[in-house]
């Protein structure tokens, strides 16, 4: 046994030859498993409102990699099924992990041709308990999702779900920026759900768009290109893709120093 | 060893980098409360649900009824809070199947909550629960769990962001402590309060918590249990 | 619980009424769990105005000290005892004057205006943030339970017995709910001529 007090009590070399390093310093580049401990590529805001019939949410078509604006055609508006639409933020890998989740659970559901199809609220279900699981693996998916749709009462539905599975609703919700910046905007149309009921399609469009240019002037990691779901009791999800913050104002730039164009100062 | 930190003399190498983990709780604030009467029983909470300083909705109540004439409610991480619930009425169906259909006990039931809460003894559900009912006799019964399945049956019970501020004031107003006859000098004798004399409490108690606490606030959901089942009422608090 | 303002525990309440205040405090001296005292009185008076601290007790002890000797220093330059509200804002500066090594306590100030009969009361953090309040101040290892109780209890325009009252029940019973605090109690209640000193039976637990 070895008496150095630095190594005290395991076998000594004299007794049992050398120790063999190679376990110890074996290389560590392939993993059992990996866990999420951080997101890479992500994905800024969603926002989401309800009005009358239906709802209205919006996301732009950035994945930032850390500051760098790496790639600017990210489609994070999904749609499932045939009144359902999935706004995801955070990691887009996670991202697409679960599209693919949810067109598994899409085909299975289908393919025998009993049509009992998924509405809303299963989606909701069904990412909730998804997250929920991961979380408690300690291997969560990077993700706050807003599900916006049609539930099975044939009314409007909006919810939010986090990589910790913590999941809640109301007439507005924004996930990450959106939270601070979107949601007083959003509130000051819909406050409280007997408020919906007031609310014209044209309203909560108008409130999005407005929103959608708050955050691309304030939120560092957004664009201004972004997609637009308006998902109707009536007539359906209808999306807009490709659209563009419009009517900026760089005005108040003029006036401050290093802001705008230096050569004025 | 390269990667070795610490060796066995507690010489502490600090220009490792420290390693992040993912944190799997949050807070989701709010409160609740329980008040158990001679007849009936009424299990109380805020509908305000938080992260941090953000308000994420003014109207997510978190009062569930589970048939039975129970109510329950877990506060805290409202994730743990969901998953305990469902797990619970789950729980609950499988016994209606292999009892026919009968009827859960508010006693049972606690029972039952205490495993399902010391089964993550070693990760446990972060939150604390209540639960309300009638007991055989048809008294009001509420049970208080703590987050790992300690449990006791009790008169009233305050949960959650504010339970610190509620809890004296319940002490004061629903066991009459440090209440004294003028007359005789004696503690005030404990009696049942009336169902419409609880609501006003719990209406107090709630209008205090979100004047001083900024987790609670947005609406009031009340539950009440009788021997009719269960009602439910909701008021409006200071949404600031 | 190596934090310096709950090592020793303790808590204290001053409350305004119709032409009167009133200030409780706990006798309750304690190292963490353990009861060391039960006669550590945490309120002191510099004639008409009233002082209560809670916190680290040595810090209880040096800054009434303090106090007296800025009192009686004022008393002499003055020819005239200090009112409240000028105790207020002494209390004030002399907190700030220690803003990056603060003594760690919860002070209070009561007590009615010599001049205008006012009643006033306010509360302060370490560094010596004033908070005047209309109704009622609170500090100590029971601040939670305390704001719980006043909140509720509370109402404005009491006499001076209702007002003992009020103050008793809301203190009573937010330091029954304080490991930390309790082991007695001592309510002041402050008219224009008249100081009532009562002591109220705890539970000893």
């Amino acid at each position: 046994m070895e008496h150095d007090p630095f190594k005290w009590g395991r076998p000594d070399n004299a007794t049992y030859g050398d120790y063999d390093y190679r376990i110890s310093n074996a290389k560590n580049t392939e993993f059992p498993s990996m866990h999420t401990q951080q997101p890479i590529v992500t994905g800024t805001s969603v926002i989401a409102i309800k009005y009358k019939n239906g709802i209205v949410m919006a996301a732009d078509n950035l994945g930032s990699y850390g500051s760098l604006a790496r790639f600017s055609n990210i489609e994070r508006l999904i749609p499932v099924g045939k009144d359902t639409v999935v706004g995801i933020s955070g990691d887009i890998s996670d991202l697409q992990y679960i599209e693919r989740a949810l067109d598994e659970l899409e085909v299975e559901n289908d393919y025998d041709g009993a049509s009992h199809p998924f509405k809303a609220n299963h989606i909701h279900e069904y990412l909730n308990k998804l997250l929920y699981q991961r979380r408690s693996k300690l291997n969560p998916l990077w993700n706050a999702v807003v599900v916006a749709g049609i539930n099975s009462d044939n009314e409007p539905f909006l919810a939010h779900n986090d990589l910790l599975g913590v999941q809640f609703s109301s007439p507005t919700l924004a996930t990450g920026f959106g939270a601070h910046l979107a949601i007083p905007l959003l509130r000051k149309v819909a406050d409280k759900e007997e408020d919906v009921a007031h609310v014209t399609k044209e309203q909560a469009r108008e409130a999005i768009l407005q929103s959608m240019k708050v955050l691309f002037y304030r939120d560092a990691r957004s664009s201004n290109r972004f997609s637009l779901v308006t998902i109707d009791k009536d007539t359906g999800i209808s999306f807009e893709k490709d659209l563009k913050v419009e009517n900026m104002s760089w005005k108040y730039a003029e006036t401050i120093k290093g802001y705008g164009n230096l050569q004025k100062f | 060893m390269s990667n070795t930190i610490a060796s066995e003399y507690g010489h502490t190498d600090t220009s490792v980098p420290i390693e992040h983990r993912f944190n799997p709780y949050s807070d989701n604030g709010g409160t609740i409360l329980g008040i158990a009467g001679e007849d009936f029983a009424v299990l109380a909470g805020d509908t305000r649900h938080t992260s941090g300083y953000s308000i994420n909705s003014r109207f997510q109540p978190k009062i569930m009824d589970l048939g039975d004439d129970l109510v329950m409610s877990a506060n805290g991480f409202s994730a743990d809070g969901d998953a305990l619930i469902r797990s619970f009425q789950q729980q609950l169906t499988w016994y209606h199947f292999n009892n026919q259909n009968k009827k859960l006990r508010p006693s049972s039931a606690a029972r039952l909550i205490q495993h399902l809460l010391y089964g993550h003894r070693f990760f446990p559900y972060y939150v604390h629960t209540i639960i309300a009912g009638l007991d055989e006799e048809g008294k009001g019964a509420i049970y208080s769990f703590d987050p790992v399945g300690s449990y006791e049956r009790e008169q009233c019970r305050a949960g959650g962001a504010a339970a610190s501020l509620i809890m004296p004031f319940l002490d004061n107003q629903v066991n009459f402590k440090n209440q004294y006859d003028p007359a005789t000098g004696q503690a005030r004798l404990k009696t049942y309060l009336k169902l419409d004399e609880v609501l006003n409490l719990v209406r107090d108690a709630f209008t205090s918590a979100t004047e001083r606490h900024i987790e609670v606030g947005d609406c009031l959901q009340i539950k009440i249990i009788t021997k009719e089942g269960v009602r439910e009422e909701f008021y409006p608090l200071k949404r600031d | 619980m190596s934090d310096p303002s709950s090592i020793n525990g303790g808590a204290a309440v001053a409350m305004v009424g119709k032409d009167c205040v009133a200030i409780a405090c706990d006798l309750r001296l304690g190292n963490q769990s353990l009861g060391v005292a039960n006669n550590f009185e945490k309120i002191f008076n510099y004639d008409h105005t009233f002082l209560a601290l809670t916190g680290l007790a040595s810090d209880v002890t040096t800054l009434s000290e303090v106090f007296r000797l800025k009192t009686n220093l004022y008393k002499m330059r003055e020819e005239r005892s200090i009112e409240p509200e000028t105790f207020a804002n002494l209390v004030s500066s002399t907190l700030y004057q220690k803003r990056f090594g603060p003594y760690f306590i919860g002070p209070l100030v009561a007590g009615i205006n010599s001049l205008t009969g006012k009643p006033f009361v306010c509360g302060f953090d370490l560094i010596g943030c004033i908070d005047y309040a209309k109704d009622f101040v609170v500090s100590g290892t029971a601040t939670d339970q305390l704001y719980g109780m006043c909140e509720s209890l509370y109402e404005p325009g009491l006499g001076p017995d209702d007002l003992f009252e009020t103050i008793s029940q809301a203190f009573l019973s937010a330091v029954d709910r304080d490991a930390l605090s309790g082991w007695g109690a001592v309510v002041y209640v402050i008219t224009k001529d008249k100081v009532t000193k009562r002591l109220l039976k705890t539970r000893q637990d």
